[in-house]
């Protein structure tokens, strides 16, 4: 999925003396774009994932002054967004057990881009996991992120990351290969 | 990055149909609209000493949601605990019991006139802002919150949630203060005043005047900024046991801002009906993140067609449901207590959900939920 985490790496030396606009700039550039994907995978609504990482990036730049480091940005932005993204999840997930139907059918049906069958699958067979597991695997396959990380953006232990993904896995596995 | 180093097959296709997935999404530019919002705020240097805190206690979701919000809204919370009549003044007492507060209103100085309604821009209020609330040694007052409504079709709508907290001092301040600058202990719920700056809470016959420093920053659409002017209706008028009074909000002395960036706030506003903005289901105990025995009992209020509502258990872990049932309110229609036991449940970690099914199509709506532990 590449995520441009390596954009910073060469221009070190400056961009601590970023502004709070520029960097506001900068990391919007480089970012933008997958943090609002991300919240459109975790949450199925693009609408809603554009909202929240646009409050992040508001926040974002509010706060500059204690960041001071796009890599800290970045951490703070996937953090915020996931974090509102779950809570709205967590409803979302309560009541689509009921009423899967109620739901807006998927990122964008307006959008006229079709899934290949086999991402379909997949993206079914998330649908059926707990609010937590989709959420590492979100972050795991899509953020590319790495235990730790996953730890710290969700504030749970590297413990529950490893036992959240292990079960993940194992349900997935179990779905997609009924389906073949 | 210890997850990600196989080649299982596996791994490729999550890899590949996520990225499939999420490249279908072509967001718009926004970068002149967050512009736009970041150059609406004004931004002391100040240190925020309470984004620290929030921060640090970001585990789980409530906190850091919280100081989301705020962050979001709000970058110049500095002045928060310096707040005009603040606890530290009340240790002596002028006595009166909360419940006698409202009865005993202050002398007479003249009611502030009808709203300016016509006059469109801030305009001076009213001189007589009335006399400070009456302090009292201790005091149990309701603080209300929005949360999300589920179940119903329109995504996103909010209701108040009402939790107690005891205060000492100026009641009503001392409540507003609570929605301005703090977390509440249910990560499904969150104040989107927080951060503003409350500057004074006034009485005059038939009126509380709430002034700020600061109105909180944060723009919503119109039906979440109704809910969340009523948040603070519902906890002024509480707090002094005051339902029918109405409450002006004033930033320093003026009326006239627009609230949230939708309501008008030139008059003074009355509490709206509480089938229009409160939550029809609240559950009182367990309360958030607290460890119980077993077996548990769930109490709480309803508000439910023929006074049924349902409730079940999910296992944290599995999500998956572990028991399950029906309870009753104690009158229909009526926001009335319901109560029920659980038992057998093995120490772990649960959450209960209590909801009403639709009468229409049987989904849950109005869920209210709290997690917890079993001993």
């Amino acid at each position: 999925m590449a995520q441009p985490a390596v954009v910073y790496e060469e221009d070190v030396a400056h961009e601590s003396s970023w502004d709070a606009d520029e960097a506001l700039t900068a990391v919007y550039t480089a970012h933008y774009t997958s943090l609002v994907r991300l919240g459109a995978l975790l949450l199925r609504d693009t609408g809603t994932a554009e909202e929240i990482v646009q409050d992040a990036f508001v926040a974002m730049h509010g706060r500059w002054h204690r960041l001071r480091d796009p890599h800290k940005a970045l951490a703070y932005l996937r953090t915020a967004v996931v974090n509102r993204c779950r809570s709205r999840q967590r409803h979302l997930v309560v009541v689509d057990k009921h009423t899967p139907r109620s739901l807006p059918d998927e990122p964008s049906a307006e959008q006229a881009v079709l899934r290949t069958v086999e991402t379909d699958r997949v993206i079914e067979a998330m649908r059926t996991l707990p609010e937590k597991q989709r959420t590492v695997m979100v972050l795991r396959y899509y953020g590319d992120l790495s235990e730790a990380e996953i730890a710290e953006t969700m504030g749970i232990s590297r413990g529950s990351v490893k036992s959240h993904a292990a079960r993940a896995s194992k349900s997935l596995r179990q779905l997609l290969e009924q389906t073949v | 990055m210890s997850l990600h180093d196989s080649n299982d097959p596996f791994d490729d296709l999550m890899r590949r149909a996520l990225a499939e997935e999420a490249d279908r999404v072509e967001p718009a530019d926004a970068l002149p609209e967050i512009r736009a919002r970041v150059r609406g705020r004004r931004r002391p240097p100040t240190r925020r000493p309470w984004i620290l805190t929030a921060g640090a206690a970001a585990i789980g979701t409530a906190a850091a949601i919280g100081a989301f919000t705020v962050l979001d809204d709000n970058a110049k919370n500095a002045g928060d605990d310096q707040v005009a009549g603040g606890p530290d003044t009340t240790t002596s007492v002028t006595g009166a019991p909360l419940s006698s507060a409202p009865a005993t209103a202050t002398e007479p100085s003249a009611a502030p006139t009808a709203p300016a309604a016509t006059s469109p821009g801030a305009t001076l209020a009213p001189p007589e802002r009335g006399k400070p609330e009456q302090v009292v040694k201790s005091a149990v007052v309701p603080v209300y919150w929005l949360g999300n409504r589920v179940g119903t079709n329109r995504a996103g709508e909010v209701r108040l949630y009402r939790t107690w907290a005891k205060v000492q001092g100026r009641p009503a301040t001392e409540a507003v203060q609570i929605l301005t600058t703090k977390e509440p202990g249910d990560p499904d719920y969150y104040s989107v005043w927080r951060g503003a700056r409350l500057n004074s809470v006034t009485r005059s016959p038939g009126l509380i005047t709430v002034d700020f420093k600061q109105l909180p920053q944060a723009r919503l659409d119109a039906a979440e900024a109704t809910v969340a002017v009523q948040q603070l209706v519902y906890t002024v008028q509480g707090a002094l046991s005051a339902d029918t009074e109405r409450v002006q909000i004033t930033e320093q002395g003026r009326t006239g801002t627009k609230l949230f960036g939708q309501i008008d706030s030139s008059s003074p506003l009355a509490r709206a009906k509480s089938n229009d903005v409160q939550a029809l289901i609240w559950i009182t105990s367990p309360e958030e993140g607290t460890s119980v025995p077993t077996p548990v009992k769930v109490t709480g209020y309803g508000s439910a067609f023929e006074a049924h509502l349902n409730w079940r258990i999910l296992d944290v872990k599995t999500g998956h449901v572990v028991a399950e049932g029906p309870t009753r309110t104690a009158e229909a229609y009526k926001f009335t207590p319901f109560a029920f036991v659980v038992d057998k449940l093995p120490p772990g970690y649960y959450t209960v959900e209590v909801f009403e099914s639709s009468a229409r199509d049987g989904r849950a709506t109005s869920t209210d939920s709290k997690s917890f532990m079993v001993r």
